[in-house]
């Protein structure tokens, strides 16, 4: 299956996407984790996410950029932390992607898919505060927007993550999430 | 406790009291009320503003203690957390502190509601 869980900031959604994992994966367990830790807050955010995850049985693979070269065969399920990470990483960083970040990773999460039973994507809602941004940051918008579409349009299952309630906007789950 | 979310200007607010029958005196404005007005109203709007003042004071709220002194409170609140993140390291903390706060309350809320263009839909009904 093909996961994407979206939702604004503090919502929830990757408790929720870790909470899909345990009840999907039937073999071994990977986290790619996309945030690089530049700063002290990064570090505070991973290692927030490190505690939350400690008992679930999660191999850590730290991956910024270059999706496509991710090994996951010995996987079952795979849990991608989160798309917003990954394209900033791609679109900014020295070996990154650049101006073909969207295709790198859309290439990338087709090989990594390729390899698993079970994909599931965190990504993230950036585009409803209504502020015009710069052009940078508004690229930066389109770039996540176009990802998140692409892969919603191939998806199993898209769900919305509201304050900890999964929204199903796409799919069905066997459990009792709302749809919309 | 009733949880009732949605972005601004969205009606939330009229929603509420139309939906659980609360008189308006019996509200109260987390932008500007007491701090422990929260323990006693049927209703308080803004609480998005209400957790950027305890933020601003350095107070966390104690959700054991409302759940226990005012059980059916509906709380409405902005929905945060939409949007590119904010360059400000205060509002960056707001917006997330928020959002935590509120998926404890939805966890515990026996209703929570979700209002877009003055619709509600009913998102979680324990």
């Amino acid at each position: 299956m093909l996961i994407v869980v979206t939702g604004g900031s503090g919502s929830g959604k990757s408790e929720y996407a870790e909470s899909l994992v345990m009840r999907l994966a039937a073999g071994p367990k990977l986290y790619i984790a996309t945030m690089y830790p530049f700063d002290e807050e990064s570090h505070r955010r991973i290692a927030r996410h490190r505690l939350m995850r400690k008992d679930k049985g999660f191999d850590t693979l730290e991956c910024y950029t270059d999706l496509k070269h991710a090994d996951v065969r010995a996987y079952d399920t795979v849990l991608l932390e989160c798309m917003s990470n990954l394209i900033a990483n791609e679109m900014y960083q020295e070996d990154g992607a650049g101006e073909r970040s969207a295709e790198e990773i859309l290439a990338g999460v087709e090989q990594v898919y390729g390899q698993c039973r079970n994909l599931i994507i965190v990504t993230n809602e950036i585009f409803s505060d209504g502020i015009d941004y710069d052009p940078e940051t508004a690229r930066y918008q389109r770039c996540l927007g176009n990802i998140n579409r692409h892969l919603a349009r191939t998806a199993d299952l898209l769900v919305e993550v509201v304050y900890s309630i999964p929204l199903v906007h796409k799919g069905k789950t066997p459990w009792d999430e709302v749809s919309v | 406790m009733i949880l009732v979310t949605g972005g601004c200007f969205q009606g939330k607010k009229d929603y509420a009291f139309e939906t659980f029958q609360i008189a308006r005196k019996d509200a109260a404005d987390g932008a500007d009320c007491a701090m422990e007005a929260i323990f006693e109203v049927k209703l308080l709007y803004h609480f998005h503003e209400y957790i950027r003042r305890m933020l601003q004071t350095g107070q966390e709220i104690d959700l054991e203690k409302l759940q226990q002194e005012n059980p059916d409170i509906v709380l409405v609140t902005n929905e945060l957390g939409y949007g590119v993140v904010p360059v400000d390291q205060f509002d960056r903390e707001y917006r997330e502190k928020t959002g935590r706060v509120c998926c404890e309350i939805a966890k515990r809320a026996k209703e929570v509601h979700r209002v877009v263009c003055g619709i509600g839909t009913v998102i979680k009904r324990a």
